[in-house]
């Protein structure tokens, strides 16, 4: 039908589609931990991740401070508002069974800020241009952006620090018994909404670091984020609910499929490719492409 | 009686307008194996997920060393130290042995003691040290219980409630569960135990009570209850 191309475009698509798909990966870490112990698909992530991007802007244009640097201000603050976000919006319907009361709210909070966004910096495409946003390097051979493989990078570290946390600490032990079994951990004397709002503070504080990758590397506008969240949500299924590097792997393929679905048949049906694969892998393989088939007792 | 560690009195609990339990009251001395037995859907099991906190009774009271659990959330009832091991026994399945146990010292008065509870939990079940690095859903099911149990003694209980630990065990790993059940009492650990299997229940327990769709029908000693001829009959007929 058509012919491969040579190996060197093929290792460019790749690069370029596992770098921007490390983008969703992030934010699909994100929505991994918050749906884990709350059961709740937190559509606004990507809203997140654009009011991100634009504090990041504002702060290289108002203030000067260089976007990689300021991960140091992002990610710190993304876990104070993701704690104050838990507290204040989601604390009470968390308590209830039913979470379509958690999933409108996280809808409404999308809405909300997209508008105030929109209010604040209007609705145009905005971008972080710097000294270095078109400079390029060699990686494996071929030459990609800089600032895609800084975004990459951002992923990598945020995905192993949250599976550090995770592993390593009691509390993140907690975090995932809770994801697991909340009614078996709360008898372990976990308090639910303590975990709850340590998964809401990590979710958004790597909402803030996926933000500073969108800064750097892309326009944005204050209604870009949805796509976000839908793209996060297909990579999450892709990598399996509730397994966090899972959710990495599967954003870096949604990535590759992106690519090369623009290259080898026409940028028009990234889209649509993306999410039937999304609706395939949940009819065919619900529990991800990277989780073992868990055999109960 | 000196004054019990565990008092239930008056509890009613419904699942919405369906009555599960009505009027039950029961006691558990410090230092004494309760059972409370019964058939099927008697109520046990939502006896105990009431006690624990992860359901809330209608009227009622549940009162332990004196101080009330009503309204109180499972987390902070864990903390006033219950040790609840729930029916299916609510293993982290994904999570490997050692870190169930550790989670079993998750609560602050236990937690700067962990390695010490650690050693202790070895001690008696020298199985899950072998096995400590294995997820808990790759062990059979008699060490899941066993893993179950250890996981509740991590953090010190002053009531370990045990629902059904021997549900769905070989005869003979039953046999090893209360022998368990009875070095812990040894240990002076207290234990209030939900049990199907009749007999063995009521050979371990000091104190036991009857439970028949939703009531308190009959209570007394293991060793009274087990020579009652009612009992004979309506519960450990198969069993002669």
């Amino acid at each position: 039908m058509f012919n491969l191309p040579p190996p060197d475009i093929l290792l460019q698509l790749s690069l370029n589609g596992a770098l921007g798909g490390a983008m969703y990966g992030v934010a699909a870490v994100g929505l991994s931990l918050i749906f884990g112990t709350m059961r709740l698909i937190f559509l606004a992530q990507g809203a997140m991740i654009i009011l991100a991007a634009y504090f990041v802007r504002a702060l290289f244009y108002g203030l000067g401070i260089d976007s990689f640097l300021s991960l140091l201000i992002v990610v710190p603050v993304g876990l104070g508002v993701g704690w104050l976000l838990y507290q204040g919006l989601f604390r009470r319907a968390a308590a209830e069974a039913d979470r379509n009361v958690s999933l409108l709210i996280a809808v409404g909070l999308m809405f909300l800020v997209q508008n105030l966004m929109t209010v604040v910096w209007g609705g145009n495409t905005a971008a972080v241009v710097t000294s270095y946003t078109a400079t390029g390097i060699e990686l494996f051979g071929v030459r990609t952006s800089f600032t895609r493989s800084m975004g990459f990078l951002i992923a990598l570290a945020g995905t192993g620090l949250v599976v550090l946390f995770l592993r390593r600490t009691i509390i993140g032990k907690a975090v995932r018994a809770a994801s697991e079994d909340m009614d078996a951990a709360t008898l372990m004397g976990i308090s639910p909404h303590r975990v709850n709002a340590i998964a809401f503070a990590i979710g958004i504080s790597l909402a803030g670091a996926a933000g500073v990758a969108v800064a750097t590397t892309f326009p944005f506008n204050p209604f870009a984020g949805f796509i976000f969240s839908l793209k996060a949500l297909v990579a999450l299924a892709l990598g399996g609910i509730g397994n966090v590097g899972g959710a990495l792997a599967g954003g870096i393929l949604l990535g590759l499929i992106e690519a090369y679905v623009q290259f080898f048949i026409s940028g028009g049906w990234t889209n649509a490719i993306a999410y039937g694969v999304f609706l395939l892998v949940l009819m065919f393989k619900p529990e991800g492409l990277f989780s073992r088939p868990y055999k109960k007792a | 009686m000196a004054n019990p560690l565990l008092e239930v009195s008056d509890l009613e609990v419904a699942y919405g307008d369906v009555g599960a339990l009505w009027g039950v009251s029961l006691h558990v001395d410090p230092g004494t194996i309760v059972a409370i037995v019964g058939a099927n859907g008697a109520g046990k099991t939502t006896l105990l997920r009431t006690v624990s906190g992860l359901l809330t009774p209608k009227a009622g009271d549940i009162r332990l060393a004196g101080q009330s659990l009503v309204g109180k959330a499972p987390e902070a009832i864990a903390r006033l130290g219950i040790a609840h091991v729930p029916e299916g026994r609510g293993l982290f399945r994904q999570m490997t042995v050692l870190e169930n146990l550790e989670l079993g010292a998750f609560q602050p008065k236990a937690r700067p003691r962990t390695k010490e509870l650690l050693d202790k939990a070895y001690a008696l079940f020298p199985r899950l040290k072998e096995r400590a690095q294995q997820k808990a859903g790759s062990l059979s099911g008699g060490e899941q219980q066993m893993l179950a149990i250890a996981r509740a003694t991590m953090s010190e209980p002053s009531l370990l409630i045990l629902d059904e630990p021997s549900l769905g065990l070989s005869p003979l790993v039953v046999q090893q569960m209360f022998a368990l059940i009875q070095t812990l009492h040894g240990q002076g650990v207290t234990i209030l135990l939900v049990e199907q299997n009749i007999h063995q229940a009521l050979k371990v327990a000091d104190y036991a009570f009857v439970l028949k769709t939703g009531s308190l029908a009959m209570q007394g000693t293991g060793a009274e209850l087990i020579a009652d001829p009612e009992i004979q009959k309506a519960y450990m007929g198969v069993l002669e």
